[in-house]
């Protein structure tokens, strides 16, 4: 098996929870309401663990460690989404990403659960449980605020189409995807879009709110190869900033 | 006044300078309804009442109780019922039973064909309600009469709670994964952050120069 392939997919599901987590954990102390302050950490902390988890993998097959992965690289040398290195903007933003990447995220880590590459397989049956959570913390919300007064609607629908590219650029093919799909260890980036597709759809359909017609629009790109916004790398600073006055640090 | 946040998340809000404007007074009745959460602390174990969230239905209350009931102790499920549906007996003292001060009520609503309802006990005040089990009934009062011929004589129950089953949203089986890592997430409680040690050495590197 290509261990190319394996390590690139590996970064970019690590990288997108590492840095998704770390959004997610913007909200501590900012939540609109104590419980959603409290929703969102723990999922800031639950990402996190999943990047770890994906991290240590990497470093068996003789990356570095994941402190040092997650905490030393540049912004070119991350491999996540745009969609998950934007600001969090309002609780509406935060939410439809939420919505929109938890519901891929989820499916990644069900077909991962069967992948041939074992030990991707042990940590995705592990951990799914958590994602499903998360899924169902943000449909919730959705359905919920996405029928409810006109500024909720207004809010959610603007925050949708501002993140709907963003949220196509997640399926950015790698230059491994065949050899993934032909060794059945990942089943590509294509089958998980008509999966979520289909998943987010159903949610959308209980609200008042309009999924964007997706043919008219051009998925942003280039995450998956180090290509960013500039809001990545203010983030790498800030979150690495203990890392980088003592990397002994401990608490 | 103004305050430097050390915090960079505050400092990039970029807040204005001066007085907060007043806060404006809220409307009467804005709060949340309440609800009342069960956990089920292992597999096979009665469900055990933990205490209330606020929230606008059933499932968002759901999403609270997880993270407030949920996100550091073991749980395999969890049931949440509106307060208002939670028909609720006088306390006993504490070694007496309820079902001996309860007379047979005439029901005040009743359903023409039996319903299950569930039935939890509180043992003794200061403990939390526990399930003792499902009954059918056509009506709260008719619930109440068979819960005492069912399960009232085991020993003393300060208080009742009774609620239709179909009040009761109870987590689905096939979502008990969303519970199995619970175990291993002990940095989420302060126990898990061994910083005595730390401390006690630090003071005792500064004694001399603290007095």
């Amino acid at each position: 098996m290509n261990e190319l392939a394996i390590k690139d997919l590996l970064y970019k599901l690590a990288d997108d929870q590492l840095i998704l987590g770390h959004r997610n954990s913007e909200w501590t102390g900012f939540g609109p309401i104590l419980e959603e302050d409290i929703a969102f950490s723990s999922m800031a902390q639950d990402k996190i663990g999943h990047s770890l988890a994906f991290y240590t993998l990497l470093q068996e097959l003789g990356e570095a460690e994941p402190d040092t992965v997650a905490f030393t690289r540049n912004a070119n040398q991350f491999h996540n989404s745009q969609l998950v290195e934007l600001p969090n903007g309002e609780y509406d933003f935060s939410l439809i990403r939420h919505f929109l990447y938890d519901n891929a995220e989820i499916i990644r880590f069900e077909m991962l659960s069967q992948s041939s590459y074992e030990p991707i397989a042990k940590v995705a049956t592990k951990l799914k449980g958590e994602v499903k959570y998360h899924v169902l913390h943000a449909n919730t919300w959705i359905k919920n605020l996405g029928a409810s007064t006109e500024e909720a609607i207004l809010r959610l629908q603007s925050a949708l189409d501002e993140a709907i590219p963003y949220a196509l650029g997640m399926f950015e093919p790698s230059k491994y995807e065949q050899e993934l799909i032909e060794s059945g260890v990942y089943a590509g980036e294509e089958a998980v879009k008509t999966a979520w597709l289909q998943r987010i759809k159903t949610v959308i359909e209980k609200t008042e709110l309009k999924l964007p017609d997706l043919s008219t629009i051009e998925p942003r790109f280039g995450g998956r190869y180090g290509e960013h916004t500039e809001h990545l790398q203010p983030l790498l600073d800030e979150m690495a900033e203990v890392f980088k006055i003592d990397p002994t640090a401990e608490w | 006044m103004s305050l430097t946040s050390l915090d960079p998340r505050v400092t990039r809000l970029n807040l204005p300078e001066g007085e907060a404007p007043a806060i404006e007074p809220k409307p009467e009745l804005d709060q949340f309804e309440t609800y009342e959460v069960f956990h089920q602390k292992k597999e096979g174990a009665a469900y055990t009442y933990v205490g209330p969230v606020h929230a606008p239905n059933e499932e968002v209350a759901f999403l609270f109780a997880k993270e407030q009931y949920s996100r550091r102790a073991a749980c395999t499920g969890m049931w949440i019922a509106r307060t208002e549906h939670i028909q609720v007996t006088p306390y006993a003292g504490d070694g007496e039973n309820v079902y001996d001060m309860v007379r047979a009520q005439d029901p005040t609503e009743q359903s023409e064909q039996p319903e299950p309802y569930e039935i939890f006990h509180l043992k003794k005040r200061g403990k939390a309600h526990t399930h003792a089990g499902r009954v059918m009934a056509t009506s709260y009062q008719e619930a109440l009469q068979e819960a005492r011929n069912q399960y009232g004589d085991k020993g003393p129950i300060v208080n009742v709670w009774v609620v239709m089953s179909k009040h009761v949203l109870q987590s689905a089986e096939e979502d008990k994964d969303m519970w199995t890592t619970i175990p291993e997430k002990k940095y989420r409680e302060a126990i898990a952050y061994k910083v005595m040690d730390k401390i006690t050495k630090y003071k005792e590197e500064h004694k001399t120069t603290a007095s």
